[in-house]
């Protein structure tokens, strides 16, 4: 689905000049610390997506990225410039960070139509983005009656409005329909692939693992991992020996992280398929089995954030995978 | 250009809701009451003394008190409905240097209620018009008075919006920020002059009656200071509150 361009706006800046960096954030309300020396960097050019569970500090460290909040210490960057600094914010970046943020008695074309004022972006770009979120149909009724899937359509509409380089997403997927999921995936996806920084949060882990190309996982305003999410899941092996216990004490012990799977069958972590290999051969452990693994996103995040997902319903991990 | 276009968007804001439907509706229901009360209502005595005179009669179409405290709800309501709504979010997106978003807000809703204030008072002036009709007396107030009422009711609701903006963005609650403009410009001035007597000179109602030329207890410059002082103080201190937090 390609987004259609402005013709009359001014000339964009290079779409690959503006990843994302977060550095160093700390942000405390009080002795609470949502957001804890937190870095990573968005790449131009690459779905990102943001996970962690309820409450990891996605939501502040994308306000912090936009200017809603201010950190504590430390700075959080678009393309070099803090949001505030930006000369055109809403030409550079479209964010959506409230999935009901409207006035309930006002139309969305009218909520459209107030940000185009403000921007000084032609109205018939409103209609644009109606149509390009499949919205036009209701885009007279008022926001108050919208689905929560139609109000994530009227988000992603404001964002997209001004055509900008970057996407700052705060869990676009929430409330949508199977087709709207895909639409907004095809539509994420096509703007990663034409250069520009694409930066979406979200629980919904079946939808990540579909649409991300890389992935930042939070946990306690903590950076857990970073990294390109295919190279993460396929990092692991697959081992099932005649005795699973006496290979884990081994492997473990030449630095390997071992997870016990069905029974009979390790995931081995951190060690190459050859060094698992040696490692049997010198316990004398007989292998069935020695392959590569392909972890789901729901076994790594769980991996990755232990105990704290309490935050995250299975309900919601369990019902897009 | 950039804040002007700002404005131009807050203004929307205020024009694309129900909302000032409903505070005319509210003029209309008030014009009416006004409107009855001139044909058929009497002083103690049964006589009509209460519109034999031009000043009596202005005096009843003297709508600059109510306006301010009018558009002090209209301001409180249009400003802090951004943040209960989350359509604030948006305003900073686009406008990351707060001053300038929050400065577009007041002048937006300065606008709002000083038209509000002039539909008001000319509803006002238009309901004892009608009222009149129906008893011996005629329309008396001379034109340049009749302008004086629609002015002040003008400035009153502008600088009443600007109020009741500062108190919204300072509560950045509905419900808080209404009660907040009635204990402002309802509750408290009374209570004030109960405990000193001289603050009587400077509450908004006698202001508001000083500048529709129905007072004179003060000059008319010190009063329109006055009302600008009333408006701009708690507007500054939603300014700095708005600027100093974070957006929740």
């Amino acid at each position: 689905m390609a987004v259609k361009k402005l013709s009359d706006q001014e000339t964009l800046p290079n779409a690959r000049s503006h990843p994302i960096s977060i550095e160093h954030v700390t942000k405390s309300y009080g002795s609470d610390v949502v957001v804890d020396d937190l870095s990573f960097t968005v790449t131009p050019g690459r779905v990102t997506g943001f996970l962690g569970p309820n409450g990891a500090g996605k939501s502040t460290t994308m306000k912090i990225l936009l200017g809603l909040a201010s950190p504590t210490s430390g700075q959080a960057t678009i393309g070099g410039l803090a949001y505030g600094e930006l000369a055109n914010p809403t030409g550079t970046v479209g964010a959506s960070v409230e999935s009901d943020a409207f006035h309930p008695g006002r139309s969305g074309r009218n909520h459209l139509r107030i940000l185009a004022d403000a921007t000084d972006t032609p109205l018939e770009r409103v209609d644009e983005v109606l149509e390009l979120v499949e919205l036009s149909a209701a885009a007279n009724r008022h926001a108050g009656a919208y689905s929560l899937g139609m109000k994530q359509r009227l988000g992603l509409a404001a964002a997209l409005l001004c055509d900008p380089p970057v996407l700052v997403l705060d869990e676009p997927g929430n409330g949508l329909d199977p087709q709207g999921i895909r639409t907004l995936r095809n539509l994420l996806r096509t703007r990663a692939a034409d250069g520009n920084t694409v930066f979406v949060s979200s629980h919904l882990l079946g939808e990540v693992e579909q649409l991300a190309d890389d992935i930042v996982v939070i946990n306690q305003g903590r950076l857990v991992t970073q990294g390109s999410l295919a190279e993460m899941r396929q990092s692991a092996s697959l081992v099932r020996a005649a005795s699973p216990e006496a290979l884990r004490v081994a492997l473990e012990g030449a630095g390997g992280v071992v997870e016990s799977r069905q029974p009979g069958a390790l995931v081995v972590r951190d060690l190459s398929l050859d060094e698992i290999g040696e490692q049997a051969f010198r316990a004398g452990i007989a292998l069935h089995e020695l392959s590569r693994h392909t972890d789901s996103l729901e076994d790594r995040f769980f991996a990755w954030t232990g105990d704290a997902t309490s935050g995250v319903t299975e309900s919601n991990t369990k019902e897009e995978l | 250009m950039n804040w002007l276009r700002t404005v131009r968007a807050e203004l929307r804001k205020l024009t694309s809701t129900k909302m000032p439907l409903g505070f005319l509706i509210v003029f209309v229901v008030i014009g009416a009451a006004t409107a009855i009360a001139v044909a058929f209502g009497t002083d103690m005595d049964g006589s009509k003394t209460f519109i034999s005179t031009a000043a009596d009669q202005q005096s009843l179409m003297a709508f600059a008190g109510n306006a301010f405290v009018i558009a002090g709800l209209f301001g409180a309501i249009a400003v802090a409905r951004e943040y209960g709504h989350g359509t604030v979010v948006l305003t900073f997106l686009i406008t990351p240097r707060r001053p300038q978003a929050v400065l577009a807000q007041y002048a937006s809703v300065f606008v709002g209620g000083s038209v509000l204030g002039l539909v008001a008072a000319g509803v006002s002036a238009g309901s004892v018009a009608a009222g009149l009709t129906a008893t011996d007396f005629g329309f008396m107030v001379s034109a340049a008075d009749l302008a004086q009422v629609l002015a002040a009711s003008t400035l009153a609701g502008g600088a009443g919006a600007v109020l009741g903006a500062g108190v919204g963005a300072f509560v950045r609650n509905t419900g808080g920020a209404v009660t907040g403009t009635i204990l402002l410009l309802v509750i408290l001035p009374p209570l004030a002059v109960q405990m000193v007597n001289e603050t009587a000179t400077w509450v908004p109602s006698i202001l508001a009656n000083v500048v529709s030329g129905i007072d004179n207890v003060v000059g008319m410059g010190a009063a329109i200071v006055a009302i600008g002082i009333w408006a701009l103080v708690p507007a500054a201190i939603g300014l700095v509150a708005v600027t100093r937090r974070d957006v929740v």
